[in-house]
């Protein structure tokens, strides 16, 4: 049995691939997306190179001696890559890191694409750091966000990505308008707009009128608290107390206000709401 | 044989059978474990709903991604991938092909650690602890086996009906 022992443990070698360490390698400790760079091998003569990382795969006769050139544009994407190196008939493997390259590019999301004016934390940005190849860095970087009215200086905040990610939460301007959500890293530059729009109407006041012995009732031009024109759609909601009872009629807003037309049984009460604000009330008599 | 023996053959008869049908249905890698834990994940509390879909998604990304990249089939991405993650794999099988390679994985099991949930819920970022075993095969040939634990930093955004993976890139344990 012992004379068989050491044919056994060729057998073994020669079949498992991979066991045999003909052609060992050594990659880099450190190597960094797009950069050329070699793995040196104890191999020497013609044989197959593999790579297989997350984005490329590749297969190439090679004639070693000593090193491997791996090019930059076979190892674009960052994460784990295997370089397999088969010679006579063994196979050896080693992986490695490649790292992401310095920051360039920036994806941004905010939410939401419309708010309304003076609203508190209401918009909220998050910006995913990557370099020029779309990996993304997780190594800590500034990221500067800005928020520019349509009218205005920008203001500026610094916050620091994490994993990747940095965001910040903002709060509505108080006048109406595009706002302009940008984030920057180096010289990469994302920008997002967010219209602000008017926020529920402030100080409702009607006023009636006969006209052609109709009674039409109108509101003031319609504004919320900071000034700003509720936008034409906005539903008003008249309500008219007399001796047929009560009616309610809803009217949009058209060029900023809202206007309709109400038949009136003897004495009347009528009033005026959008939404939970309520205005003042008149008090009519019936057609003259 | 005696009756319990037989009633014994049966059961397992019936269980292989069973076995055998389901994987024949699937035609593939089975769906493999993924545990999320979201102590430490914010700023937006993430939702009873989401908290079940994310994992559940997630499994079934790296099934058919499994199942893509041991088949070369570019076609099976497009049920949990998008963005940069659907890119870059389509790249990687597009190669494989070429190359006349495929790769095999078999799931041992994913940790998943929430990071990130965006304040709007338009963006989870992940960790993911991954158990693997990875066969890189050149036509039929075994080139390399190996038995890993990797991390991989994981962006997942909601679509329609599920969570897409929509970056996947694999980091080096600190």
């Amino acid at each position: 049995m012992r004379h068989y022992f050491p044919i056994l443990l060729c057998l073994v070698a020669c079949l498992l691939p991979g066991v045999a360490a003909a052609a060992d390698l050594h990659p880099p400790a450190q190597v960094t997306a797009g950069s050329d760079f070699s793995i040196a091998s104890d191999a020497n003569g013609e044989g197959t190179f593999y790579l297989v990382g997350p984005a490329n795969v590749s297969k190439r006769k090679v004639m070693v001696n000593g090193s491997i050139a791996v090019d930059g544009e076979e190892i674009e994407g960052a994460g784990r890559y295997t370089a397999i190196l088969c010679v006579s008939g063994h196979c050896d493997s080693a992986a490695f890191f490649v790292q992401p390259d310095a920051p360039s590019r920036l994806s941004l999301l905010v939410h939401p694409s419309r708010v309304r004016v003076n609203a508190p934390n209401a918009i909220s940005a998050a910006a995913f750091v990557f370099d020029k190849y779309r990996n993304m860095i997780l190594a800590p970087q500034n990221v500067q966000f800005s928020a520019t009215p349509r009218e205005g200086n920008a203001t500026t905040t610094t916050r620091s990505a994490e994993n990747g990610v940095a965001w910040i939460r903002l709060t509505s301007a108080s006048k109406e308008g595009p706002a302009k959500i940008g984030a920057t890293i180096g010289k990469a530059t994302e920008v997002r707009v967010v219209q602000q729009v008017a926020s529920e109407a402030c100080n409702l006041r009607i006023k009636a009128n006969w006209i052609s012995r109709q009674l039409w009732v109108e509101t003031d031009p319609i504004r919320d608290c900071s000034g700003n024109a509720v936008p034409d759609g906005t539903v008003i909601s008249f309500t008219k107390l007399d001796d047929s009872g009560k009616t309610t009629v809803d009217a949009p807003v058209k060029r900023g206000i809202a206007r309709v037309q109400m038949p009136v049984q003897g004495n009347a009460r009528i009033s005026v709401a959008s939404g939970v604000v309520t205005g003042n009330e008149i008090q009519m008599a019936g057609e003259r | 044989m005696t009756g319990l023996g037989r009633r014994t053959l049966l059961v397992v008869a019936v269980l292989v059978t069973m076995g055998y049908q389901i994987h024949a249905q699937h035609g593939g890698p089975s769906l493999p474990s993924v545990q999320l834990n979201v102590d430490d994940l914010g700023p937006r509390s993430i939702e009873d709903l989401t908290s079940k879909s994310v994992p559940r998604d997630y499994a079934l990304a790296w099934q058919t991604m499994a199942r893509a990249l041991a088949e070369n089939r570019v076609d099976l991405l497009n049920g949990y991938f998008t963005g940069l993650a659907k890119e870059k794999l389509t790249q990687r099988i597009e190669a494989q092909r070429k190359a006349g390679i495929h790769v095999i994985y078999t799931d041992r099991g994913h940790k998943l650690t929430g990071l990130f949930y965006s304040p709007a819920g338009d963006a989870m970022q992940l960790r993911d602890n991954a158990q693997l075993e990875i066969q890189t095969l050149d036509g039929n040939t075994l080139l390399q086996k190996e038995q890993v634990g990797l991390q991989y930093m994981v962006i997942m955004t909601p679509g329609a009906d599920r969570w897409l993976v929509r970056d996947l890139q694999t980091t080096q344990k600190h």
